[in-house]
């Protein structure tokens, strides 16, 4: 079955190959059969019950996208004739990009991934809602990342993944990585950043970016990075400043339901310290602490956070630090001292006598 | 404890026992008398040389022992009594353990705190052993500042615990006859400098830590009313000081009482409670002339009262010239 497929889309390739050799041949456009009637602007099926369905094809989008220089019949393999009688089959991206196919189309284990991932374990239940691939890239204006004009540029994903996560959307638009994106502050963390695309794992699972374990160093990819942070003006040395804290310690020895970053700052929701609806502005604070510490009271917004005591900005914790450095060092250099003084005089004495 | 002595006994042991003016022999006899067959009289003879034999090797025994304790008397002194001794062994396995508990924590990055923490199988069980060790610290803290305040005996160690200008005298000295500038060894009275500093870096150490650790492990009531850089430098200073203390305790402790050539192994005084005059009289000769030319004058012969009553005299200017002796 699969092979014949194949064949047929090589022999596809090779028919074009051949109209393109044929001078005369090639000033006539490959899609121009199938736009006789799907390029026409509101080309519709109307179905049972009313609804209509668009079947109209525009072709300048689609000759924008990556599948812009191929022509239908290569996906949509079973329209031999026109016009075509019968609604044609479902297609799928993996009739093409499956690992080891012949017509050079790219896979780099997304699907694979997909598979794992909870839209790809809803579709196999059966979920009618479940994403597949075109939910996301669409059918016909499948376009790299890298363009501006994709679905699945950094631009355009919160709206992508927003058409079904709706309220997730809403929220996310105005926490401080919506607000900075739609900016276009490309650096700001879109869904995608976070969750990641196709290996998209739920929450409880330990190779989820989301799993307890990981959230700080999903954040760290960005908020870790240096030169990023200091571009943004934001601490860069929050997320080392946690992983040494108790809860970061704790988390690292297994004990899941200890804080990390999603628990104070919320995750799509995030604002800045600065702004009063904030779950980290000071007058809030103790609410978010009292969240697992029911007897924090507003103290624990005196004093800093993200405490890492080598560094001056810790302040009074920083000098505490200090002195026991040096505090430490002096003493103990002290006793050698006097160990070694003890022992030549004893050997000394030893000698005399 | 009474022994089938050949003599007839000393002392009748109670009405109920009737008068035995039978010997030894007969006894015997008696004792085996009811076998089918009597003993004949060389049987009888060879136990009888048997008993006798072992009843000498008993007695001598005995007096072995009884001469042992009383060369001791004459020779050791208590130096520690129970009651310090116990506070002490409390309190090393206190810091001990919560040593062993604690450090991991601190470097909980380390390849050996991976291992110890595979062989206790995670956080748990170590959190708990550091608390339970946490509760025996400061129990026994307590208690010593109950001891150090009321006890008489308390009140008067602490007392001689207290530095004064005579410690960095002594100390100054100590330095110049271990360069070999003086041939005169400071004379130490019950407690040294070096102990001085021992016992207070404990007393530091202590202090800081259970201060600090009860913040930490109580954190929400500690958040609750004070604010959080209070907590943050709780952990620095507990973790520091944990750091401090561990160090301290294996170069200066180890080397004073287990590797200085003078205490090599160990020196067990804390453990037993004793010290031999002979070592006394060389570490602590403020200490000991004042209990034995005590004993002298008051014709005492317990050691322990001696130390008891005599009046600390630890503002003595200079220790005053000794013929000179070397001990070494």
């Amino acid at each position: 079955m699969k092979i014949s497929k194949v064949w047929g889309v090589i022999f596809l390739i090779g028919g074009m190959v051949a109209v393109e050799a044929v001078p005369g041949f090639a000033q006539v456009d490959p899609l121009r059969r199938c736009l006789l009637c799907h390029g026409k602007a509101g080309f519709k099926e109307v179905l049972e019950g009313g609804k209509e369905r668009p079947l109209y094809i525009d072709v300048e989008d689609f000759r924008g996208s990556a599948h812009g220089n191929m022509v239908c019949t290569i996906c949509h393999t079973d329209v031999r004739t026109i016009p075509h009688l019968s609604r044609p089959r479902r297609i799928h991206c993996l009739q093409c990009h499956y690992e080891g196919n012949v017509v050079g189309a790219p896979v780099e284990r997304k699907p694979e991934k997909y598979k794992e991932s909870v839209h790809g374990k809803a579709l196999e239940k059966g979920d009618p809602r479940a994403p597949d691939c075109r939910d996301c890239h669409t059918s016909h204006s499948v376009r790299q990342a890298s363009d501006s004009a994709s679905t699945v540029n950094k631009r355009h994903v919160p709206e992508t993944c927003g058409r079904c996560h709706l309220s997730v959307f809403t929220a996310y638009s105005q926490s401080v990585h919506g607000t900075a994106l739609s900016k276009g502050i490309l650096e700001s963390a879109a869904c995608s950043d976070c969750h990641r695309e196709h290996d998209l794992l739920p929450k409880d699972d330990p190779r989820s970016s989301l799993y307890p374990q990981n959230v700080a160093n999903t954040c760290a990819t960005c908020h870790q990075n240096e030169t990023l942070m200091r571009k943004l003006g934001i601490p860069v040395k929050q997320v080392q400043a946690f992983k040494e804290s108790f809860h970061g310690v704790a988390i690292e020895f297994g004990f899941l339901k200890v804080a990390n970053c999603v628990s104070c700052h919320g995750y799509h929701d995030i604002l800045p310290q600065s702004d009063i609806r904030s779950s980290i502005h000071p007058t809030n604070l103790a609410k978010t602490c009292g969240k697992c510490h029911p007897r924090v009271t507003a103290m624990v917004a005196r004093g800093k956070i993200h405490v890492l005591p080598t560094e001056p900005s810790s302040g009074i914790v920083y000098w505490v630090s200090q002195f026991f450095k040096w505090f430490t060092i002096l003493v103990l250099l002290g006793l050698f001292l006097h160990i070694l003084l003890d022992l030549f005089g004893r050997f000394r004495a030893h000698r005399t006598t | 404890m009474s022994y089938p002595d050949e003599n007839p006994p000393r002392e009748p042991q109670g009405a109920k026992i009737p008068p035995q003016k039978e010997n030894l022999a007969q006894r015997i006899q008696k004792v085996f008398s009811d076998l089918d067959y009597p003993l004949d009289e060389e049987i009888v003879e060879e136990i009888l040389q048997d008993v006798r034999k072992r009843v000498e090797q008993e007695i001598v025994k005995q007096r072995r022992k009884e001469e042992k304790e009383r060369r001791e008397a004459r020779e050791f002194v208590t130096r520690f009594n129970l009651n310090i001794r116990v506070q002490h062994f409390l309190l090393a396995v206190a810091v001990l353990l919560l040593i062993f508990t604690g450090l991991p924590i601190k470097f909980h990055e380390s390849a050996w705190a991976d291992i110890y923490f595979r062989f206790l199988g995670g956080l748990s069980l170590s959190r708990w052993l550091h608390r339970l060790a946490a509760i025996l610290l400061t129990g026994i803290s307590l208690y010593h500042l109950f001891y150090i305040s009321f006890h008489p005996e308390g009140k008067r160690e602490f007392r001689l615990m207290i530095p004064t200008r005579k410690d960095f005298k002594d100390f100054w000295q100590n330095i110049r006859f271990y360069l070999g500038l003086s041939s005169q060894k400071p004379k130490f009275h019950r407690f040294s400098y070096v102990e001085k500093f021992d016992y207070w870096a404990v007393y530091w150490g202590v202090v800081i830590m259970v201060v600090s650790g009860f913040l930490l492990w109580l954190h929400d009531w500690t958040l609750a009313i004070l604010p959080k850089f209070i907590l943050d430098i709780a952990r620095e200073v507990h973790s520091d000081e944990a750091f401090l203390a561990t160090v301290a305790i294996i170069m200066w402790h180890f080397y004073n009482v287990h590797l200085n050539p003078h205490n090599f192994p160990f020196n067990p005084s804390i453990f037993t409670g004793k010290i031999s005059r002979e070592k006394m009289r060389e570490e602590h000769p403020l200490e000991y002339d004042e209990i034995f030319i005590e004993t002298l004058t008051t014709a005492s012969t317990s050691h322990t009262t001696a130390v008891a009553t005599s009046s600390p005299s630890s503002e003595d200017s200079s220790p005053p010239p000794e013929p000179s002796e070397h001990h070494l």
